[in-house]
């Protein structure tokens, strides 16, 4: 039958036009018109879609009045999409108006979008659309069968009827929907299942089927990496620190996070990376979690005697400043034990972003722990602050294991009395460690906790995911040198197409440096034998060979044609152009 | 074509005397190494040791004419063979060392009028590949 729609047409087009038909006149077998069928058969099926809706259109609100019409326009259509589409043609009633064809079918189309929503689902009459539309459903329902339409037609059916209603009152909907529509035809999918609802149930269904079944997939597959952490741990961790956090506020609840953060640096890492890469979060302050992450782990280690105790102490340490204490208890308390995905991590950000002033100098410390502080004093007094406070001291502390350590870290300093000797001890460890990033510091708990954050973001996916935060952050020396290599990492993990270890992605850059040592030391050695000091064309020509890519067979030159993207073809295969001047100049 | 044909039959018989040749060396030295640790060499290992020798051999061949044509030179020379075995510390080192004997030598020569330079090198590269040919194997 004709109902073969192209398969590559969009299913928003086949869903509309299957909603015009459904809408229109579900009843009628086809009524084959030998005119009208002919000479759309040739058609595209995007044509014989917009006639067919542009039929239905019609015959939905002419035949309004009387199902006749109906049925006359859906016998039109039904010649009309015959061919074009499986769908319409398995539908009975594919009505095609004989003066629709008079029209292009772009008008029809767009006159279809305009009032197929309301004109299909137009169902106008209720009655006599549901039991059209059980037949039509039934009918998409098989053809969608391997898409479970079946499932989505039966509440199908109810929106239609409500669509009717909504029919009545086409002007900015219909507008509103043309754009929805226009959206989905771009998209592909959030509005079909939008739109589908509105439009004729059996529309609907196959829309709605052909919509779920791709944009859940596409999803899918355009974050592999993302799809593949399981969110379920965030919401874990999430819960657990924040019943830690609120059963025990100051004391406890400092100890507690310490645990969870311990325990969930893993979990919260995931649950960080995943943040950071949704998240559009400043990068100075990433690059400085993680290096304050790197920080943490040389001095956190004599276990929090006391949550608030630690609280204060890590802030204190941080911060230097007492004013801190007092609100680190309350922030470090709350922060700790929950980690909101989103929310923490935007809490923490802006916090973050006070923490790198805070921490960017030790003058400046007391200055920014204040506006810190204020902000702390805010989130302890909100839960949700609390909560957001600990999901950055948390995201800090979970980062890696780093964040256990600045846990530690912050513990120990809680645990001391003194915190500003312990924050000491370790803040010059920390400087020293970062002593490229200027906003690392992560002096200040505050903006440790929000580094934390980031951290646990950053470490996690160090070579997994797209070091985005990170990459603004200047890092003492192995920056630059890791994140070539963290480059290759998560190229690796791309291609891997499957999760890797940490210790597996790790190997892999260890290998790439060495690799890469050796290369680049054969290339230096090459170019001293030649008698240069430059590493030219001629040595890397050598090594190829010597590794066997350049072989008598194959020259260096049918390498880079066939592996080189064209703007570096140029620059190395010289190449007359215009005016009989090669280019490069031999 | 005939010659073709017998060309490459000269060249395999010809291949083929100096992988025996080849053979025979190794074995002599696998006996003199079984002497002084009192460990037997079986024969298929002494057949590995040669047929993995003469195929280095070859690599090496190749390596140093490429060595020599990138430093524009048509001649190879000790600095090839060094840039050759640069990947082995202690195989460097004895070259070098052996390169240095061998200047000295040379100069020594040169003040009695050069005797013989060139076979300095040629030992050294026969040393060189067995040297390296044992390493790989070992």
């Amino acid at each position: 039958m004709a109902g073969s729609f192209s398969p590559d047409s969009d299913p928003t087009t086949r869903t509309l036009l299957r909603r015009v038909l459904d809408s229109t006149d579900p009843q009628r077998p086809r009524s084959p018109g030998p005119g009208a069928r002919s000479p759309h058969s040739s058609q595209s099926s995007r044509t014989l879609r917009s006639q067919a809706l542009r039929s239905a259109q019609r015959a939905g609100l002419e035949t309004l009045p009387s199902r006749g019409s109906h049925t006359k326009a859906s016998a039109q259509r039904q010649q009309r999409h015959s061919h074009g589409a499986r769908a319409i043609g398995r539908w009975p009633h594919v009505p095609a108006s004989g003066h629709l064809e008079e029209q292009t079918p772009r008008t029809l189309l767009k006159n279809i979008l305009l009032t197929a929503p309301e004109s299909s689902m137009v169902m106008p009459r209720p009655a006599a659309g549901t039991p059209v539309l059980a037949p039509p459903v039934v009918q998409p329902s098989r053809r969608e069968s391997s898409r479970g339409s079946l499932d989505l037609q039966l509440p199908e059916l109810e929106p239609p009827t409500s669509l009717a209603a909504g029919v009545l009152a086409p002007g900015r909907r219909k507008r509103l929907r043309l754009s929805a529509f226009q959206q989905e035809v771009d998209q592909g999918l959030p509005l079909s299942q939008e739109s589908p609802k509105n439009s004729d149930p059996p529309s609907l269904t196959s829309s709605l089927s052909l919509t779920f079944g791709t944009p859940l997939q596409s999803q899918s597959v355009k974050r592999p990496g993302l799809a593949r952490r399981p969110p379920a741990r965030r919401a874990i961790d999430v819960a657990a620190f924040l019943r830690d956090l609120q059963d025990s506020s100051a004391t406890s609840g400092a100890l507690a996070l310490e645990g969870d953060s311990h325990r969930t640096p893993g979990a919260t890492l995931p649950k960080e990376t995943m943040l950071e890469d949704t998240q559009f979060f400043s990068p100075p302050l990433v690059g400085h979690s993680f290096k304050a992450h790197l920080s943490l782990p040389a001095p956190a280690t004599a276990p929090t005697t006391s949550g608030a105790a630690g609280a204060q102490r890590p802030r204190g340490r941080r911060t230097w400043s007492g004013r801190m204490l007092q609100d680190s208890p309350e922030c470090a308390g709350s922060p700790k034990p929950s980690q909101l995905p989103t929310g923490r991590l935007e809490a923490a950000s802006p916090q973050a972003v006070g923490f790198p002033s805070l921490h960017s100098g030790l003058s400046g410390e007391d200055d920014g722990v204040e506006p810190f502080g204020d902000g702390a004093d805010e989130h302890a007094e909100e839960g949700k602050g609390d909560v957001r406070g600990r999901t950055t001291r948390e995201a800090s502390a979970g980062a890696q294991g780093a964040a256990g350590a600045e846990a530690s870290e912050q513990m120990e300093a809680s645990g001391s009395p003194e915190a500003v000797d312990p924050g000491g001890s370790s803040w010059p460890a920390d400087s020293s460690v970062r002593t490229g990033s200027p906003q690392l510091a992560p002096k200040a708990p505050e903006s440790l906790q929000a580094r934390q954050l980031h951290h646990c973001v950053e470490p996690a996916p160090p070579a997994k995911l797209p070091p985005r935060p990170r990459a603004a952050g200047p890092r003492p020396r192995p920056d630059p040198y890791k994140a070539g290599l963290s480059h290759y990492g998560k190229l690796f993990s791309f291609f891997a197409k499957m999760p890797l270890e940490k210790a597996a992605l790790e190997m892999v850059e260890k290998c790439l440096d060495k690799y890469f040592q050796h290369l680049y030391n054969d290339l230096e050695v090459f170019a001293a034998h030649a008698g240069r000091k430059t590493v030219q064309l001629e040595d890397l020509e050598l090594l190829m060979r010597r590794q066997g890519l350049v072989t008598e067979q194959v020259s260096l030159h049918v390498l880079v044609e066939r592996y080189l993207p064209l703007e570096y073809r140029q620059l190395l295969i010289p190449c007359a152009s215009s005016g009989n001047a090669v280019f490069p100049a031999q | 074509m005939e010659d073709a044909s017998a060309e490459e039959q000269q060249r395999l018989t010809y291949q083929q005397k100096l992988k025996a040749a080849v053979h025979y060396t190794v074995g002599c030295l696998c006996k003199e190494v079984a002497a002084d640790r009192e460990m037997q060499f079986s024969k298929q290992t002494v057949a590995a040791i040669s047929e993995v020798t003469f195929r280095q051999c070859e690599n090496f061949a190749k390596d140093l004419e490429l060595f020599a044509r990138h430093a524009k030179r048509s001649t190879i020379n000790t600095d090839d063979v060094k840039l050759l075995a640069r990947r082995s510390n202690s195989l460097l080192k004895y070259i070098t060392e052996k390169n240095e004997e061998i200047a000295q030598v040379n100069l020594e020569q040169k003040a009695k009028k050069k005797k013989k330079p060139e076979s300095g090198n040629q030992e050294a590269a026969e040393s060189v590949a067995e040297a390296e040919a044992v390493e790989s194997v070992g």
